[in-house]
């Protein structure tokens, strides 16, 4: 009897809370998006009508909609391969040695994911800015006038990508160095006494025997840029004219600046179907690589 | 000895209830921006004269929103509460806000005529009803480089936004970098404010966002003239306070917290910079009266110690204190007509602009619908290139189902 209800003893407070905190507001958001929420629901609830799928088609017409899924697309496509690269060469170069040095470059790479948004927000919008920015300085030291980093419609998405690329790396360069550090040493001595170049080591005992790392990093990293939010939101507001703009910013401006909580619900669950999607799609190609 | 004791308590209780003080229900304010202190200072005079107690709280301007959203859906609100006017109309839909037109005959000192035109009654009414009284009041004038506009030659601030964009477009000759004027792309209401300089609105007879006057059409050809010229800055960080300080543009339209911010940042340029009133388009001076009103929560149950303090707030010399305390302007018409309010060279252009400005129209969130679109049109053009045709039939679509009704 005990033996049988031990797992779900274990499984169970889990199972709780994700249910509580995780199912349970997904299916109020699906309730919700098929109603027309909002402030004046919220005040009396005999105001709230059951719309059908309007939301949705509004949703699916709108301009402002299309070009947050267009700029997330964006950022997904320039964001997941760049941190996904970077994290692993870095984490390639700081494992080259444990030395007291790369110990603290361990450090050194790892401080922008723990520093707050605000700050970050901070330090970078007076990097970037136009009439007192340092880089703006800089390049004035080379005689390339001023950039509007964050002003012009294509450069400000650059821009916040690559606060979002260098805020990302930190982590995923610790969970790949740990990975790095698990492979065991006989199999480079094998490879270097079969006289394997430093460059073939890397690309077939290191990099496959990384695979399930990487496999982690670049799943947690896709959903992460899916859910784009933090540097638009601090450096931008979304803007230029919407082009920095992810849909998770205009769920929110929809739902707390407009508190137009049935439009908002709608998109959250478009975008939660297109997260699952792309991550079951992941999951079915991790399984064909593996057999 | 329990018969001795509870006579004099009873004959206390009814002491108390008779004369009604005591028992008046305390009222909660909330004040935006961090002045509840000075406000408990304010008010101090009026709880001992009418023995209600005023609680204050201060709300930080950039968490209205949220706080207004939990309240009404907690029901839980204040008695009284400050509303910025581009949030009121937001408030009203809600249901936030005691409906006021029935109530304000009782009080004599509510009377609607006693408060600016641009702000009175039916002015700041949302679909016909009056939801709010007006409190502080809040304008745009035109800030000048007096030193920088007598170098180049002119020897008196622009009295037209034709006289304005000739002399940006000079001034922004002096040299690389150098502007003439500076648009912030985020000010949703200068456009607004030009159009009304041409004789029209951006709203039509039916109370429908109507962006087909001439007037706004003279208006957008300002606007992106502007850029067009080369006369304003076009990143969107331009600080304007850095950029009126160094001189870099030396003309531009603010409010008063402006002159705070430069006579704090910049007091050697005193004497060199100045205000005037806006300049005229081909019908007027018109500006945009901003500020906040006092609204009484729906279901509050202190109604007439609420009303009572609205009337308080809005004795000429309650407003005039509160100028005196805070720096906020009056609305009440013999408060901003007081000797007191003429001292200061600043504050006489601010009353002169008062007397000749407008509310935004009140359609629901101007900020997310109406203004952000007017916005977005207007910058998509100047800023990518935009066809100005496509973009305005873009942006009258997309506001075509907003109305102040």
């Amino acid at each position: 009897m005990n033996r049988r209800l031990a797992p779900y003893v274990f499984v169970g407070p889990a199972m709780l809370l994700l249910a509580t905190f995780g199912v349970f507001p997904i299916l109020v958001a699906a309730l919700v998006s098929f109603t027309n929420m909002n402030l004046g629901g919220l005040a009396r609830w005999s105001n709230i009508k059951f719309i059908g799928f309007q939301n949705y088609v509004k949703l699916f017409r709108d301009p402002d909609f299309w070009q947050a899924l267009w700029n997330t697309v964006f950022f997904v496509g320039l964001g997941v391969p760049c941190v996904v690269l970077l994290s692993l060469a870095v984490a390639l170069l700081l494992n080259r040695s444990q030395g007291p040095f790369f110990r603290a470059l361990r450090a050194f790479y790892f401080v922008p994911a723990i520093t707050g948004i605000v700050a970050i927000s901070l330090v970078w919008s007076y990097l970037y800015n136009t009439q007192f920015g340092l880089l703006n300085y800089l390049l004035s030291l080379v005689g390339i006038a001023p950039l509007q980093w964050l002003s012009e419609p294509t450069l400000a998405k650059f821009s916040v990508g690559l606060v979002a690329v260098w805020r990302g790396t930190g982590l995923n360069i610790i969970i790949l160095l740990a990975a790095l550090q698990g492979i065991p040493r006989d199999y480079y001595e094998a490879a270097s006494l079969d006289g394997a170049s430093a460059w073939q080591r890397t690309r077939f005992v290191t990099v496959p025997l990384l695979s399930y790392a990487l496999f982690f990093v670049s799943v947690t990293t896709l959903i992460g840029w899916l859910q784009f939010f933090d540097e638009p939101f601090v450096l931008t507001d979304g803007g230029p004219l919407g082009r920095t703009t992810s849909i998770s910013l205009f769920i929110y401006k929809e739902g707390f600046r407009q508190s137009q909580f049935g439009y908002a619900s709608a998109g959250s669950l478009v975008l939660f179907v297109i997260i699952a999607a792309v991550t079951l799609l992941q999951l079915r190609l991790r399984r064909r690589d593996l057999e | 000895m329990w018969r001795t004791n509870i006579v004099p308590a009873l004959a206390g209780l009814a002491t108390m209830l008779l004369s009604g003080t005591a028992l008046s229900a305390p009222v909660t304010v909330w004040i935006m921006g961090d002045s509840s202190a000075k406000f408990d200072e304010l008010v101090a005079p009026f709880e001992t004269e009418s023995g209600i107690d005023v609680e204050t709280v201060a709300i930080p301007w950039d968490s209205i929103d949220e706080k207004l959203t939990t309240s009404v859906a907690s029901g839980q609100g204040p008695d009284v509460v400050q509303i910025g006017l581009s949030k009121l109309r937001t408030f009203a839909d809600a249901g936030a806000l005691l409906p006021l037109d029935d109530l304000i005959g009782t009080y004599p000192g509510l009377a609607t005529e006693n408060f600016a035109d641009g702000v009175a009654g039916a002015a700041t009414a949302v679909a016909g009803q009056i939801v709010s009284v007006p409190w502080v009041s809040d304008t745009r004038v035109l800030f000048y480089r007096k030193d920088i506009l007598e170098a180049a030659g002119f020897s008196a601030p622009p009295a037209t936004w034709d006289e304005l964009r000739s002399m940006a477009k000079k001034l922004s000759e002096r040299g690389e970098g150098q502007y003439g004027y500076y648009i912030p792309q985020w000010d949703s209401p200068l456009p607004v404010v030009m159009t009304w300089s041409n004789g029209g609105d951006i709203v039509n007879a039916d109370g429908n966002v109507d962006f087909s006057p001439p007037a706004f059409a003279a208006a957008v050809d300002l606007y992106t003239g502007l850029h067009a010229d080369g006369s304003v800055p076009q990143n969107g960080d331009f600080d304007q306070t850095q950029g009126f300080i160094s001189g870099i543009a030396p003309m531009l339209v603010s409010g008063p917290y402006l002159a705070n911010a430069i006579a704090g940042a910049a007091p050697e340029l005193d004497g060199k910079w100045s205000i005037a009133t806006l300049p005229k388009g081909s019908a007027s001076g018109t500006s945009l009266f901003a500020g906040s009103n006092m609204g009484v929560w729906f279901n509050t149950d202190a109604q007439d110690e609420s009303l009572k303090l609205l009337e308080f707030l809005s004795k000429p010399d309650t407003q005039i204190a509160w100028f005196k305390l805070n720096g906020e302007l009056p609305t009440v018409k013999s408060a901003l007509a007081d000797p007191v309010m003429a001292e200061d060279p600043l504050v006489k252009v601010y009353a002169a602009q008062l007397a000749d400005a407008k509310v935004l129209p009140m359609v629901p969130n101007w900020d997310g619908g109406v203004g952000g679109e007017l916005l977005k049109a207007l910058n998509s053009i100047v800023l990518t290139g935009a066809d100005r045709a496509e973009a305005l039939a873009n942006l009258s679509a997309a506001t075509a189902d907003a109305s102040i009704n």
